[in-house]
């Protein structure tokens, strides 16, 4: 398959909102891992998030339009906008049936859709808004940025838990090869830090619960993990075939030169213990980029921070790379801000694009005692080094496993 | 408060726009820019707000403020 340029990143997430904020964050190492103060968390097992305050800042939408919808939708929203704006697209201008979008999400809008049920069981059905039907479901983001923005093209929501954005971003590389659209936007979002979903997220057990201590809470890797905390945000790219980009003269953050997923069919929440089928994704990505295991010089890890999935995570890397990984750089960002679920994938990549251009990779907090000793771990903190090619994994409940090859232009 | 005032009161909380935008000829629809969900949440609260029930027929999406007004007035005195 041919390379996709992206050409413009769209971040929002709780280290920051837009590339300079986030990426000054970022590398210095940071954790934005909070209690939660949105609601009263007391009585919940696991009451720490990365949590976002300050979303209306930095957005230009009316009050008109953000009545009608929840929190996960203004954030593809903002991350939309910035990513057109980093690649220079006036959507106007594009021929709207050969632009696309293409978005990942795995539990919903709660936010909105708590408070309604709350007025169903108070007020019955006259008491819900009418805004509910269309607010609170995953393919929700999409529909509100096609409806902003005028995009009519061939589109798409992923649901694949943690692994939808990275499913997502796969998707839209796929169809924009085979020539069917000029653009496409693609990424995921995610909010999780309301009462339902964070309940939801606690009753699954892969949480944290070293509230006393947010900061060191997650700690992928680590011999003292405990499990990860989850964030809200959003990651969108812009994607367009290279010709396209070349030809406009757009500047090219990153390539996408390969992709790989497969499922591991064991277990309906946990993954493959010995990471058999992430090699195997790993293998499919890597032939698919036509690039060999040796040329990869960083590894963005999933990192759950929960022992059957770092140690499948770390088996299939060994299993892939051999004698090989101990010289590559490998690094778990997402523990300075928490695990942003179905948008986790899309933030990965958005930080390994950032760490391209800046040849500064990024740090794992927390990463103090390996549980896996003799692999190349950033930490604790950021490391200079170039990148070319870069691989990052992505990894949903149910042993869904998406590798993406990024490759520097 | 007469029923026009009152509906463009509710206009106002509910669509956020500003008093000024809403003429009394707009149209909800072309004029004013409503949504087909705006349209339900509109309906549920004029049928609130005046204690009667508004067909899909006699409020629809072509109507303006001024038609609003009659309806709501002659479904009042009838």
């Amino acid at each position: 398959m041919e390379k996709i340029a992206i050409t413009g990143l769209g971040i929002v997430a709780p280290s920051g909102i837009g590339r300079r904020q986030f990426w000054a964050n970022i590398k210095s190492g940071r954790s934005f891992i909070k209690k939660i103060t949105r609601f009263d968390a007391s009585k919940y097992p696991s009451r720490i998030a990365g949590q976002i305050d300050d979303l209306e800042k930095y957005s230009s939408f009316s009050e008109r339009l953000l009545k009608k919808i929840d929190a996960f939708s203004h954030m593809a929203l903002i991350a939309s906008e910035l990513a057109l704006q980093e690649a220079g697209i006036d959507i106007k201008k594009e021929d709207p049936n050969l632009v696309g979008i293409f978005l990942g999400n795995a539990i919903g809008g709660w936010l909105y859709a708590e408070t309604e049920l709350r007025d169903l069981y108070i007020e019955g059905r006259e008491g819900v808004s009418p805004y509910m039907a269309s607010a609170w479901f995953p393919a929700a983001p999409q529909g509100q940025v096609s409806i902003h923005y005028g995009i009519k093209g061939f589109s798409k929501t992923v649901v694949a838990d943690r692994a939808s954005s990275i499913e997502a971003i796969g998707y839209a590389r796929k169809t924009l090869n085979k020539g069917k659209l000029n653009m496409i936007l693609a990424g995921g979002m995610e909010a999780p830090v309301t009462p339902y979903a964070l309940l939801c997220c606690n009753t699954y057990g892969g949480l944290s619960v070293n509230n006393e201590n947010p900061e060191s809470a997650y700690r992928p890797f680590d011999k003292k993990r405990s499990g990860f905390v989850i964030g809200e945000g959003a990651g969108i790219v812009v994607l367009e075939p290279k010709e396209r980009a070349l030809a406009r003269g757009a500047n090219i953050s990153a390539y996408i030169s390969g992709y790989g997923t497969s499922c591991d069919g064991q277990d309906r929440i946990n993954p493959g213990s010995d990471g058999t089928q992430l090699a195997r994704a790993i293998r499919t990505a890597l032939k698919d980029a036509q690039i060999t295991a040796q040329e990869i010089d960083y590894i963005s890890l999933d990192g759950v921070a929960l022992d059957i999935w770092d140690d499948s995570e770390i088996g299939a890397l060994k299993n892939v790379f051999g004698a090989g990984l101990k010289d590559i750089p490998v690094s778990c960002p997402k523990s300075m801000f928490g695990n942003l679920l179905g948008a986790s994938g899309a933030v990965d990549l958005v930080i390994t694009v950032l760490a391209m251009e800046n040849s500064l990779i990024p740090a794992t907090l927390n990463l103090e005692t390996p549980a896996y000793p003799g692999l190349n771990y950033v930490t604790p903190e950021a490391r200079e080094r170039k990148i070319n090619k870069a691989l990052i994994i992505s990894r949903g409940r149910g042993g869904i496993n998406s590798v993406l090859i990024v490759e520097k232009t | 408060m007469d029923t026009k005032t009152k509906i463009k009161e509710i206009l106002v909380k509910l669509l956020k726009v500003k008093p000024e935008e809403l003429k009394d000829d707009a149209k909800l629809y072309d004029g004013i820019g409503v949504d087909s969900t705006e349209m339900v949440e509109t309906v549920i609260a004029l049928e609130k707000e005046f204690g009667t029930k508004l067909s899909p027929k006699e409020i629809t999406k072509f109507s303006s403020i001024d038609d609003i007004a009659r309806v709501i007035k002659s479904k009042i005195s009838a």
